[in-house]
């Protein structure tokens, strides 16, 4: 029984907690001895919050029962990285450098949370300060893919694809300054969603690269994304670059009606990508164009790129955020992050203006091309998730060079600020999940979400469980 | 200036922090790849008169209905 319910989305859970068919204390007991079963193999957790979480059950619990059902989130239990501050829970960014700090603020999302009467359960492993794709390059050591725990869950929101994947609640937030959502989403079998820059505050979260970083979100249906996103979303003055929005309505606003939506595929970039991943990704795209979609191939040469101008970026950005801990505390960091830290800090002033130049040459074809399609769509991933032993060296399949290579798809959307959603699209022949992304863009949101609502109508593939304790 | 003595010149801009032999090795050959790259970006954005810096105009309203 207890597995039967672990098993059900955000969505079916919600209504069973609403009419008191399901208490939030036996969901939340459930995920908790699910998570503590689990976690061994995967280490997806740094700090598990077990009697708080059963306490705010309990308060849930009573307050439903007293007709003050506050909405689709209360009594759920959810995760979140440990890269947002938490008042009164350590928040270590997964850094030896604040193992024991205490923050005596929550950040935005938290607040939001707690309104919503989500049920916190734990704070997720990543690397450390979000300097990674892999989740491997953290102080409490690697997380493990849920499919295969000799695999990388993919970084840098490692922990909270993990969680979600291994059903230890039915939704996570992470952060995203390269491609930490989308990846550890396609790496996990789950659905990974970024919005626009701006539509979801930062607040309280570390900085990865200010220009770059985004909230996302993991779940296993686009519908409970869209509600999670309605639980967060919203303007907030702490946050410089938030989007002055009226209460946000995307769940409401999901419609999986994609006749004549305009789908491109940018051709060039997925060269080198694995056969598997190929197939099942023009699957994916036949099944859209049954529903009505308009695919063509659309050519952006300019994201050739993408990928070292996001790289620049976000390398001189985090040199410049954490200058201060690497004077006094370099050793203290995990030592590839250190060392990317070091180049960071020799990038002259003109030089990063310089690769500003270039992103603007980037957004400025984005916008063309957005003129011509409703959606830029690929794999998200060239390849399943790779063994831990070469994750560990690094970002994975990262370019440095202006060039073909597909991570140049995986770094555009973050470093313009587009809304961009990974949706599992099959299994490869080792079965390991693959994944589709569809990029919108600014402010097509909710465009991104009802093409991937519409393609989870038409597929299983989101429904797969990892063999993780089947 | 050659290649050795740029890369001198910019890990002097790492000041007091000690990294081992192997470390700055490493680093080292992360500049100098960082520098080929420098080159590339500089040549693709010579005729773009405008940096990008994101960041969201505060009095932009988004209406959801």
């Amino acid at each position: 029984m207890i597995s039967d319910f672990l098993e059900a989305d955000l969505t079916d859970l919600s209504w069973l907690i609403s009419t008191r068919e399901l208490s939030s204390t036996e969901v939340v007991t459930a995920a908790l001895e699910r998570l503590g079963r689990l976690e061994p193999k995967l280490n997806a957790f740094i700090t598990v919050l077990d009697e708080q979480a059963r306490a705010a059950a309990k308060t849930a619990d009573d307050e439903i029962a007293h007709g003050r059902h506050r909405g689709p989130l209360h009594g759920i239990p959810i995760t979140i990285k440990d890269m947002f501050a938490t008042s009164g829970v350590r928040t270590t960014g997964a850094s030896k450098i604040l193992l024991d700090w205490v923050p005596n603020f929550d950040a935005h999302i938290v607040e939001r949370l707690d309104a919503a009467g989500a049920i916190l359960i734990g704070k997720t492993n990543l690397d450390e300060f979000g300097h990674g794709g892999t989740s491997t390059l953290s102080h409490f050591g690697p997380v493990h893919n849920p499919w295969n725990t000799e695999r990388i869950a993919g970084g840098s929101s490692g922990g909270s694809a993990a969680a979600v994947a291994a059903r230890i609640g039915p939704l996570s937030y992470g952060t995203e300054t390269g491609s930490s959502v989308r990846r550890p989403a396609s790496y996990c079998g789950i659905v990974g969603f970024k919005p626009t820059f701006g539509i979801i505050s930062r607040h309280g979260s570390f900085r990865g690269a200010w220009s770059q970083d985004h909230v996302g979100i993991f779940a296993r249906s686009v519908k409970d994304v869209a509600l999670g996103l309605d639980a967060t979303a919203g303007y907030d003055s702490r946050d410089p670059s938030s989007v002055q929005q009226n209460s946000p309505t995307y769940a409401s606003h999901l419609d999986g009606n994609v006749k004549g939506l305009r789908l491109a595929v940018p051709r060039r970039f997925l060269e080198g990508t694995e056969s598997a991943v190929k197939e099942a990704f023009e699957t994916a795209l036949k099944a859209l164009a049954e529903a009505g979609c308009v695919i063509d191939d659309l050519d952006i040469p300019e994201l050739s790129y993408a990928a070292m101008t996001s790289m620049i970026t976000s390398s001189a950005e985090s040199a410049g955020i954490n200058r201060r801990w690497f004077r006094e505390r370099h050793q203290d960091f995990v030592p590839h992050v250190a060392r990317g830290l070091a180049v960071g800090m020799t990038i002259t002033a003109s030089e990063y203006l310089t690769v500003q130049r270039a992103r603007h040459r980037i957004r400025e074809a984005l916008h063309e091309a957005y003129k011509k399609t409703d959606l830029i769509v690929s794999p998200t991933t060239p390849r399943v998730a790779p063994p831990i032993s070469e994750g560990v060296k690094g970002n994975g399949d990262d370019t440095r060079h202006a060039s073909n290579n597909h991570s140049n798809l995986l770094r555009f959307p973050s470093m313009l600020g587009l809304p961009g959603c990974s949706l599992p699209c099959g299994i490869s022949p080792d079965q390991m999940p693959i994944g589709m992304q569809l990029i919108g863009a600014w402010f097509s949101d909710q465009t991104v979400l009802n093409a991937g609502l519409a393609y989870q109508s038409l597929s299983d593939s989101h429904r797969l469980k990892p063999p993780i304790e089947q | 200036m050659s290649e050795k003595d740029r890369c001198a010149h910019r890990l002097a801009l790492l000041g007091d922090v000690e990294f081992s032999t192997t470390d700055r090795e490493v680093i080292a050959s992360e500049i100098a790849e960082m520098e080929r790259i420098l080159t590339e970006l500089e040549e693709f954005a010579q005729d773009t008169p405008w940096v990008s810096l994101q960041a969201q105009p505060i009095e932009k309203t988004l209406d959801h209905d």
